[in-house]
């Protein structure tokens, strides 16, 4: 880390200057949407539990309702919050100031346009039914447009870096700006525009699921991860010049283990068994990960009662070991007999989302906010309530999916127990998913009122140090 | 890692290799997998849709059935799918050519569908069957947690007209009740031809040998 010395701070004010108004609005739009997402979310768990509610309206169907939240949260709260992190940290990291924002929030203005129309497509009784490409098919190209003129600020910003040394954070930056537009362009090219046959549509679409959770979403939770560590801590990586080796073996590897999706289904022998060679072989690059964290935290456990975003941060990381276990665990036939298509397998992918990436995201927004705006988070206790829902409301769900999910497993595997007994067995775990859903929602709606005081400096607290207390601007440095 | 050209060339290596790796590679393999015709019956098999099935399935996916219902049975030996009769056998990947959009799915809070249609599977599964399935579930499948999908009806009052003929049988509490009568509409004809042309009851002789053989020593026939 460097030494705090006055040129430093000027120059990351003036970056987080020319980061705030595209910032601004790229946290805003996200949290619109991880709010309506999450309400959409809650009603479809209710639905499941108490059918009647809201099923007399073909917009409200669980089936609509359903893929509407999935795609709110992943198309409107996860790629706009991984933009507002990510551009910032691209800029602070490459040590230039974000250009040209106003074209950026252009940018911003039609994806979330696109996402808007995607989701009341999908309402609307338009959508494509794969698996998040379920927005109607004039909605990609909007957005993929949109996305061209975001993440080509990402690029820029990197080429035109002021920085000697090239940081993880920046490689999985650089390579998740990429492979988005590439996934969600091939999948939609293959699945829509000239469709392939057969069972290779469902090749294609988990092919695009693992790699958008895989190479988008864990990048983008990863780089979080490897900034505030040292950031917050005032160390260096433990064991950081393995990184690269972690990198490299992580990102291929992911890349070539979405077949590891279709274990059991019509589809050649070969595709899922190349998935799950692959889902093995990322044991070693997990681990290598796990020394840089765990590594960088030993014996500084104690910082994380100072800062909340440090509390996120290990949050992430903690879901990012899980997720790759069950993932794993998703490779070993036994397991993926009892475990496929239960709520276990929506455990997976919740795990990544919200677990993992999400929580990245609440830890880099307590951080970068207070920055873009020069203020300070006016209602402490209310962070510690977000953090709070957090942690309760994702044990309710790992609980109520996991061991929800494996009683399901087991049921479907008797075939002497009626379908309609399992679904009467599963009430209780449906309840408690609502729950976990509800309580995450209440998380963040007190984050969302947090960050609207942000907004609007009324009364005198303004005056107070950032809620991320325990390291001041003076432990800034490029990390 | 300084360099952002090499960067940028693993960055992309990557992906590519996992396309032309997985995608390209499964295409060259099945892409032009075709119908089959059987020796004795000279019928060629899977069989195509109905247009009014293929409408169906259209309806099958805007109203997002695929949430809930996978459409793909496992073989014996993995799971209970031919213990509940959800097929005669396993899925083979030339079962689904017929289908434009193929949507296996990827979860199981429904039962699986890919046999809904199959007669020797499921007797009681006649077209008054999904009829009511669609407008009142509890009323033929008890405990389910499937949404009613009365949208894809109209509800007549009886007063002076003539019944219509298309009216459906609903049990009395489930019912809108005396004077009225339930009417599908054609989104629900469609809906119901589609999930009756789902079966996959012809074995081909190719796939099965094949599976048999793969069975017996190892895991990894093709």
């Amino acid at each position: 880390m460097n030494s705090p010395d006055q040129p430093v701070r000027t120059e990351q004010m003036e970056i987080d200057a020319s980061a705030k108004w595209p910032g601004l609005a790229l946290f805003g739009s996200a949290l619109f949407w991880l709010l309506l997402g999450g309400t959409l979310q809650l009603v479809a768990a209710i639905q499941l539990h108490t059918p009647a509610f809201l099923a007399d309206c073909a917009w409200f169907t669980y089936g609509r309702i359903a893929p509407a939240a999935q795609n709110a949260l992943v198309y409107g709260w996860g790629i706009n919050a991984a933009l507002g992190f990510g551009l910032w940290l691209m800029a602070r990291l490459s040590a230039t100031t974000l250009r040209h924002g106003g074209w950026l929030l252009v940018a911003i203005n039609f994806w979330n346009m696109g996402v808007t129309l995607g989701v009341l497509g999908i309402l609307g009784g338009y959508s494509t039914s794969f698996e998040l490409l379920e927005m109607p098919r004039f909605v990609p190209l909007i957005l993929l447009v949109s996305y061209a003129m975001m993440g080509v600020w990402a690029v820029t910003t990197f080429s035109i870096r002021n920085t000697e040394n090239v940081f993880a954070s920046q490689w999985y930056l650089f390579g998740a700006a990429f492979w988005f537009p590439w996934l969600y362009a091939i999948a939609q090219l293959m699945l829509l525009k000239a469709p392939v046959r057969g069972v290779l549509q469902p090749v294609v679409n988990a092919w695009f699921v693992h790699g958008l959770y895989g190479l988008w979403f864990v990048p983008v939770a990863l780089a979080a991860v490897y900034y505030f560590l040292p950031k917050i801590l005032g160390k260096p990586i433990a064991n950081y010049y393995l990184a690269p080796l972690a990198f490299w073996w992580l990102v291929i590897g992911t890349a070539l283990a979405g077949g590891s999706r279709l274990i059991g289904a019509p589809v050649p022998v070969w595709i899922p068994a190349l998935g799950t060679v692959a889902n093995f072989l990322l044991v070693v690059p997990v681990v290598i990960i796990g020394l840089n964290i765990f590594g960088t935290l030993s014996g500084r456990y104690s910082a994380l009662a100072g800062s909340v975003t440090l509390r996120f941060i290990l949050l992430s990381a903690l879901a990012f070991i899980f997720a790759s276990v069950l993932n794993l665990a998703f490779s070993f036939r036994d397991f993926v007999e009892i475990a496929q298509f239960t709520l276990l397998s929506e455990l997976r992918d919740w795990v990544v989302l919200y677990a993992c990436f999400s929580a990245a995201m609440f830890g880099a927004a307590y951080f970068i906010l207070p920055r873009l705006t020069a203020g300070a988070w006016r209602f402490p206790a209310l962070v510690k309530m977000h953090l709070g829902a957090t942690l309760v409301g994702g044990a309710l769900l790992t609980v109520a999916l996991g061991v929800g999910g494996w009683q399901q497993g087991h049921l479907l595997n008797t075939s002497g127990v009626a379908f309609g007994e399992i679904t009467q067995a599963m009430t209780f775990w449906f309840t408690l998913r609502t729950a976990g859903f509800a309580v995450l929602l209440f998380g963040h709606l007190a984050f969302v009122i947090n960050f609207v005081g942000l907004l609007c400096p009324l009364g005198a607290c303004g005056k107070k140090a950032p809620a991320d207390l325990g390291q001041g601007s003076s432990a800034e440095g490029h990390a | 890692m300084k360099n952002g050209l090499k960067l940028f060339l693993g960055v992309f290596a990557t992906l590519a290799l996992s396309w032309v790796g997985l995608l390209l590679t499964a295409h060259q393999q099945i892409g032009r997998l075709s119908q089959f015709k059987d020796p004795v019956d000279e019928t060629l098999y899977p069989q195509p849709l109905s247009g009014l099935a293929v409408q169906g399935s259209m309806v099958y996916q805007d109203l997002g059935c695929v949430s809930c219902h996978t459409q793909q049975v496992r073989r014996e030996g993995f799971g209970a799918d031919l213990g509940r009769k959800w097929g005669q056998r396993g899925s083979y990947a030339r079962d689904y050519i017929r289908d434009e959009v193929v949507l296996i799915g990827q979860s199981r809070l429904g039962p699986d569908l890919r046999n809904a249609g199959n007669l020797e599977l499921h007797p009681y599964a006649d077209a008054d069957y999904f009829y009511r399935l669609l407008y009142a579930p509890q009323s033929v499948a008890p405990g389910t947690n499937m949404p009613a999908h009365a949208f894809l009806f109209e509800v007549h009052a009886l007063a002076g007209r003539q019944p219509s003929t298309h009216a459906i049988k609903v049990p009395g509490r489930f019912g809108p009740g005396p004077g009225y009568e339930v009417v599908p509409t054609n989104r629900a004809h469609s809906l119901v031809a589609y999930l009756q042309s789902l079966k996959d009851s012809y074995d081909y002789p190719i796939e099965r040998s094949r599976n048999a053989a793969a069975e017996k020593p190892k895991e990894g026939g093709h």
